[in-house]
């Protein structure tokens, strides 16, 4: 159970608190409500770049990491599809370095031509490093454009293409900050040793004086029903075949996305799901098999990805893989099994919850989902999940025309 | 309100931190408990230790597939079985080989641990290594590898091991194809017999370990008839290359991954600590010398990083990063540059008192959870060290001049001493 306090200020900024007084630490944890699924199709990556420059200097303090390292903090930052999260920890006598960094870069940024030079190149290493020089590192590359005709999430946060950042201009980073950077667009949750009044009264002191945006979302159109079974084939240097499967899943908020991720761990997760002991284990036909979600707050996506034992048909380990997914649309699952992978979102919950930092961060996601209550209820929501749900659920997504498939082959 | 945004707030220094001490206690038959009881989640990790480490093996692969394979079926149970099991209480299993030893863990909720317990007691004494299962991890291992042996950062890794340690010793070697070929069932059913039955050496439990959780750990070890002859094998000699510049060539990568760095002293080494106040500078965290050079302000990378590693019986000094090729040449020229500054010229107290500063902070971040506390105190043990260890660090970290920094420089980062290895083309 997490207790919080929530507040908002008069520019439109949501506070929410938890005190932990056994931690001699705080933290800041800033989500503003921007991803790369707000781009223009012709300006990927950006949000993302967007937050390598949040690093770079606000418009009174030049070096934000060298004060708050000064302070004996430690930050970093995330971007996702949906959002962008900043994070902070310091001594928690020192924190108010924290609320004095944190609303600065929320004011403003020092934006200068030389640091997006920089971190345009910084990116650039990254796409490579992360996405181009590893075997199977393009994968996300290729799926998503297969799976999302429509909706954003076709491209991944680093972006669809490497002269999307080269192309990025200090005015696309002012608009962008103008846009999404304010505090009617974030929500701010100050977590650790540190009383409710304290909280208060830095907040009103640092970020209460910032103005409120005109926030212009854009729009973007919902992903449509898939209607017909897509497949692509790729060649690359790699030492295995390697086949992905995506089906689209229902939103974040819905209940079916907990009957997606109950699926998926009956699937894949771990040594007594389905199909590792089936085709890893008894008929072995991949080294690695797993089934996941992509974890988006809009429509998502069940992942399916395998690596392929050498001398293995890729059409005979699709069809292997088909076939265990077919059982859940016509046998029920077992009480045991069922149970079995509650208990383990249940574990997954709890190991979560350990430290400030995880409460803070789920605390700003919650909020992001529309209930913050939702730390409280996610085990309740796993605990609700029946039979029934399972395989209607599993007969809804489960079908040829709902997936994109992608062969990934050795050259 | 009106703020002046242009100050910073007044910060203070830090001066104490409460570190949650653990509670040792050894049970009659010589397995050590070590208890650290912390946490507001009723969550439990439990570290099950042995003398069981690639040093004490006497055929490649044998410490890590044995270790891998054990859970992967007993007498009693198959590996599906077990898995089953642990898994319908929610409970993860990982296992981890190095060089000094190996260990089994066990994360679960706190209410499920004897649940748990009972089938981590049939691992530890009574794997049976089923041929199926090691053939197929075998097979799974290879593919791994392979995978593996395309990314330039994995074999970066690697040569870098084998040429400053030297490729037959412990800390140089790394394991090949043919030796996951090699290795046979009964290869794994001598190193259980002689490593794992009745080795159990600590148990360390981190997390809400309440008094009732204390009796059931104090069960479960009652039931092993432990015979821990504790023997110090030699440690082999180490036996670096001669060759201290080596380029791997891996046509078709965008990027080199590189390494550059020496053997060095261990933790019991009085300069140890210094030494983590030097290398923290140097490459140690964002706010590091070669981060801003050669990331932030030359932008030749994503990132770049130096670290310290200490091991039972040695130790190394490293910086590593991935960067363009075409840019490789101006990045090593800025890295050998600021050592030769560090070597040279006296660090200036502002940027000193920062990394002081960040290196108390950080230690108190890794002391916030019970599990990371647990391996505050795993180092102790390691290397038979009392909590004064940390609270002396605080002390060292506070006192140290701008000139013993720069004579730690000159003592351990001379260019002819350091080996540089890339993979890259």
């Amino acid at each position: 159970m997490i207790q919080y306090n929530t507040f908002t200020l008069d520019n439109g900024l949501t506070v929410i608190h938890h005190q932990d007084e056994s931690t001699q630490l705080c933290v800041i944890n800033t989500l503003y409500n921007v991803g790369s699924k707000h781009e223009d199709p012709n300006k990927t990556g950006f949000a993302h770049l967007f937050e390598h420059l949040m690093f770079g200097g606000s418009v009174n303090i030049e070096e934000f990491d060298e004060e708050l390292q000064n302070a004996g903090g430690e930050s970093n930052a995330f971007t996702s599809n949906d959002i962008t999260n900043y994070y902070l920890t310091l001594p928690s006598n020192n924190i108010e370095t924290g609320f004095w960094l944190e609303s600065d870069r929320m004011l403003s940024l020092d934006f200068s031509q030389e640091s997006l030079d920089v971190q345009k190149s910084v990116v650039i290493e990254e796409f490579k490093e992360r996405y181009l020089n590893q075997p199977y590192g393009d994968v996300w590359l290729k799926i998503l454009p297969l799976a999302y005709k429509v909706h954003p999430y076709s491209w991944p946060t680093i972006g669809k293409e490497i002269s999307h950042i080269e192309n990025a201009t200090l005015d696309d980073v002012k608009s962008f900050f103008k846009s999404f950077y304010c505090p009617n667009n974030a929500v701010l949750v100050v977590a650790g040793n540190i009383s409710l009044e304290k909280c208060n009264m830095l907040c009103e002191k640092w970020f209460a004086p910032i103005p409120k945006h005109q926030i212009n979302k854009p729009q973007y159109q919902k992903e449509p029903k898939q209607t017909e079974a897509r497949k692509e084939t790729v060649y690359a240097e790699v030492p295995q075949d390697m086949i992905v499967m995506a089906y689209h899943i229902p939103a974040r908020t819905d209940k079916g996305y907990y009957v997606a991720d109950l699926i998926s761990d009956i699937l894949g997760a771990g040594k007594s799901s389905r199909l590792y002991n089936a085709l890893v284990k008894k008929n072995p036909m991949f080294s690695e098999l797993d089934a996941y979600l992509s974890g988006d707050i809009d429509e998502g996506l069940l992942l399916i990805e395998g690596k392929l034992l050498p001398g293995i048909n890729m059409d005979e380990a699709e069809l292997a893989i088909t076939q265990e997914l077919n059982k859940l649309k016509t046998t029920d699952v077992e009480d045991l099994e069922l149970q079995k992978v509650k208990n383990k979102s249940e574990t997954n919950i709890l190991f979560n919850d350990v430290g400030s930092l995880n409460k803070a961060m789920k605390l700003a996601y919650a909020f992001v989902l529309g209930d913050i209550e939702l730390v409280n209820k996610e085990a309740e929501h796993y605990l609700s999940v029946n039979q029934i749900d399972i395989k209607a659920l599993a007969k809804e997504i489960f079908d040829l025309n709902n997936c994109s498939t992608l062969y990934y082959r050795k050259k | 309100m009106n703020i002046d945004r242009t100050v910073a707030p007044q910060t203070e220094e830090i001066s104490s931190f409460n570190l949650v001490e653990a509670n040792p206690t050894k049970i009659e038959n010589g397995i050590n408990i070590h208890r650290i009881q912390a946490g507001n989640e009723a969550v439990l990790k439990v570290d099950f230790v042995f003398n069981a480490g690639s040093l004490h093996q006497s055929k490649k692969g044998q410490a890590s597939l044995t270790n891998r394979m054990i859970g992967e079926g007993t007498s009693k149970y198959t590996s599906q079985q077990l898995a089953d099991a642990l898994d319908f209480y929610g409970a993860y299993i990982s296992t981890r080989s190095a060089t000094d030893e190996s260990s089994v863990t066990l994360y679960c909720l706190s209410k499920h641990l004897s649940s748990c317990l009972t089938y981590i007691y049939e691992m530890l004494t009574d794997a049976n290594f089923p041929e199926e299962d090691l053939k197929i991890l075998k097979q799974n291992s290879v593919q791994k590898l392979a995978v593996n042996e395309q990314k330039n950062s994995f074999l970066v890794r690697k040569y870098f091991y084998s040429s400053i340690f030297g490729e037959e010793n412990p800390y140089g070697s790394s394991i090949n194809k043919e030796d996951y070929l090699n290795i046979n069932r009964q290869d794994l059913v001598e190193f259980y017999q002689t490593s794992y039955i009745n080795k159990l050496e600590h148990i360390l439990i981190s997390g809400q370990a309440d008094d009732s959780t204390m009796l059931e750990i104090e069960a479960f070890c009652k039931k092993f008839n432990n015979t821990i002859t504790r023997k110090t094998l030699p440690f082999p000699k180490f036996d670096g290359s001669p060759e201290r510049k080596k380029f791997h060539n891996k046509p078709g990568s965008s990027q080199s991954a590189i390494r550059i760095g020496r053997p060095i002293f261990n933790r019991s080494h009085m300069d140890f600590r210094k030494f983590q106040l030097l290398n923290l500078i140097l490459g140690g965290y964002f706010g590091s010398r070669l981060m801003k050079n050669i990331r932030e302000d030359k932008g030749l990378t994503y990132g770049i990083y130096s670290s310290l590693e200490s091991y039972k019986n040695g130790g190394c000094w490293y910086i590593e990063t991935e960067m363009n090729n075409d840019l490789r040449e101006k990045g090593l020229f800025e890295i050998y540059k600021e050592l030769k500054t560090l070597r040279e010229e006296l660090i200036d107290n502002e940027e000193l008192q920062t990394a002081k500063n960040y290196l108390l902070g950080s230690f108190l971040r890794s002391i916030d959870s019970p599990f990371s506390l647990a391996d505050r105190y795993k180092i102790l043990l390691d290397y038979n060290l009392e909590y004064s260890y940390y609270y002396e660090f605080i002390e060292i970290v506070k006192n140290t001049k701008a000139e013993e920094i720069r004579s730690l420089a000159k003592e351990y980062l001379q260019e002819a001493d350091l080996y540089e290895i890339i993979v890259g083309c």
